[in-house]
């Protein structure tokens, strides 16, 4: 299980600076395209917004997973943004996000980055993995967070 | 007790394994054993096998995406949007647990893999066999009960406080009074399981007190059944007011949606049919006898307890009053057919009912007797298009032979109990002949037009 390949120490922001949800997307995707992960920002940005639409993937527990799968990924990427003051992103429990993974998937993507990913979203359903999410201050701590 | 379920999103890259976790997880805390089928964009995994089905108590869908529920046929299924997986699992295993279990899953997993599956009662005839089904032995306990009664006397239930007016309240007060809303119940239940039972019985207990029989009830059934259904299917709720669903908002708009269905819609139309044969009869008196004597047979069997058989029997009943005692004697004749006609078919030919309605057949000859018509119900109701017309045809024949017999009856009911009165059925023995003749061919026809039960 390879996280480091889909999650690089270059796509982790500890300190969102956005109050918003739209604002806290642009500033995720920027932080993606800055990595050379997208070859239309404007396009994979469309495709999440219009997921949010569908239903917001604000899903409570202070977690907020945006997410597309379009051609406008070259490759799959994790980016992971966290908020200490917490962010309105029309949680399902009303709560207020802190932890953001914007998941982007390329249109043909191979099973392996899938896994992956699915093995991420089911460890964000512990309690004890979002708690040292939340409080880690280095890229080694998120890593080690997965890798209970 | 092990559960299962399929988590399932639109893009099946995070929901769906959240939404597995969050179930696992709260099994596990719970103490209970779940296997979770993830459909996700890497396919399918840990998929539920037909060896999970039998082993399994319920099963829970929490997908935003369409599952087919084909293979868990048996199971009872909690539905929901993948979100809730994830934020209250705990709820649905919950849900889960408490759900009863609608049959023998292992049954219906054999059997829904055997090919005759093709031939067994399926949709809409499947429904109206159910609700008939329950209907059957309500209508013979409380027809024989109506029978007994008639034993003490054919006035005998009219004298309160007696062993035969208490009888008459059993089974015509009470007994034959569930029938249409039991009809309806069971048909609506069979199409919606448990939110489809109260809209049922409600519908079918109008249907009762609009006068439109047991047609009146079937109609009633299928409506609530579907009402019931769309709503538990289709209409979303906010989170909070979910649990309420079952409990309240299902209930309360199937119910209020039928009851103004049938108030409405049903009940209109029934009094004006009622009202246009009434007045119709009226202008009939002086026709010809034997085709008054057709005409009010027909109507007879028509429905059973609906408008058009009400509409006969109350003008015979009032010709009574003028003295008037030939077209009685043609209603009751054309009364006593359609079961006893039944019951006869049911003897010759074996093989065109199914064991259940052989027996009620033998409860239909003694209603049949006794003037019950309803015991004919059952079979009308489980085969409308070909057992009523064959039924009218019968009853028909034998109300034109009272007629042209000149047979008069002095009792509004009573059936072979009247018989023995003397005097109280005048030109008795080609009165009995015209049940006879009307009692064989309404066997006949039957036999003829009616199709094997499927097996």
């Amino acid at each position: 299980m390879n996280i480091q390949e889909l999650l690089s120490a270059s796509r982790v922001k500890f300190n969102l600076t956005s109050n918003n949800k739209l604002d806290v997307i642009n500033e995720l995707i920027e932080v993606l395209n800055q990595d050379g992960k997208l070859s239309d920002k404007a396009k994979y940005k469309e495709a999440v917004l219009r997921r949010e639409k569908e239903f917001s993937t604000g899903i409570g527990m202070g977690i907020a997973i945006p997410h597309a799968k379009d051609s406008s990924v070259k490759e799959a990427a994790l980016t992971l943004g966290i908020s200490k003051a917490g962010i309105d992103y029309e949680a399902l429990d009303g709560s207020l996000a802190h932890i953001f993974f914007l998941i982007a998937v390329p249109a043909e993507s191979n099973d392996v980055h899938l896994k992956v990913l699915s093995y991420i979203s089911r460890k964000l359903m512990h309690q004890e993995i979002r708690d040292r999410l939340l409080s880690a201050t280095t890229y080694e701590e998120i890593l080690a967070a997965f890798k209970e | 007790m092990k559960l299962l379920a399929i988590t399932s999103c639109p893009t099946g890259i995070a929901h769906t394994y959240m939404a597995a976790e969050s179930l696992q997880m709260a099994a596990k805390a719970m103490g209970i054993e779940i296997k979770v089928e993830t459909r996700g964009s890497v396919g399918v995994e840990n998929e539920i096998t037909p060896q999970d089905i039998k082993e399994a108590h319920a099963l829970i869908i929490a997908a935003d995406t369409q599952v087919d529920r084909e293979p868990f046929a048996g199971l009872p299924i909690i539905n929901a949007p993948v979100q809730e997986a994830i934020k209250n699992p705990k709820g649905l295993i919950e849900n889960a647990m408490n759900a009863k279990k609608l049959s023998n899953p292992d049954e219906n997993i054999t059997t829904s893999k055997e090919p005759e599956k093709k031939n067994k009662p399926s949709g809409p005839y499947k429904h109206l066999m159910t609700g008939v089904s329950y209907m059957i032995p309500l209508v013979s306990a409380g027809g024989l009960i109506i029978a007994l009664s008639f034993i003490f006397g054919i006035d005998a239930a009219k004298e309160k406080g007696t062993l035969a007016a208490a009888l008459m309240d059993i089974g015509g007060g009470a007994a034959f009074a569930l029938m249409v809303p039991l009809l309806a119940g069971f048909i609506a239940h069979s199409i919606a399981d448990r939110p489809g039972l109260v809209p049922g019985l409600v519908g079918g207990m109008l249907a009762a007190q609009i006068g439109s029989g047991f047609l009146g009830g079937i109609i009633a059934g299928f409506c609530a059944g579907y009402i019931a259904l769309w709503i538990r299917n289709y209409v979303k709720l906010p989170k909070s007011l979910e649990g309420l669903k079952p409990v309240l908002i299902i209930p309360f708009f199937s119910t209020l949606l039928v009851g103004l269905l049938m108030v409405y819609v049903i009940g209109t139309p029934v009094k004006a049919i009622m009202d246009l044969m009434t007045q119709t009869l009226k202008g009939m008196t002086s026709a010809n006898a034997g085709f008054l004597g057709l005409i009010l047979g027909g109507m007879m069997a028509f429905d059973m307890g609906g408008p058009i058989n009400k509409a006969a029997y109350a003008f015979g009943v009032a010709l009574l009053s003028s003295s008037v005692f030939e077209p009685m004697a043609a209603i009751m004749a054309a009364g006593m057919t359609p079961p006893l006609g039944l019951a006869l078919a049911t003897v010759l030919a074996k093989n065109k009912f199914t064991p259940e309605e052989q027996e009620a057949g033998k409860a239909a000859s003694v209603m049949g007797i006794s003037f019950i018509t309803e015991g004919a119900i059952p079979f009308a109701a489980a085969d409308p298009f070909r057992v009523i017309p064959a039924l009218v045809a019968g009853s028909a024949i034998t109300g034109a032979l009272s007629m042209l017999f000149n047979c008069a009856l002095r009792a509004p009911h009573g059936g072979i109990f009247v018989l023995l009165i003397p005097n109280a059925v005048s030109n008795l023995g080609m009165y009995v002949a015209a049940i006879a003749i009307g009692t064989i061919i309404t066997a006949l026809l039957i036999i003829l037009l009616k199709k094997s039960p499927a097996k």
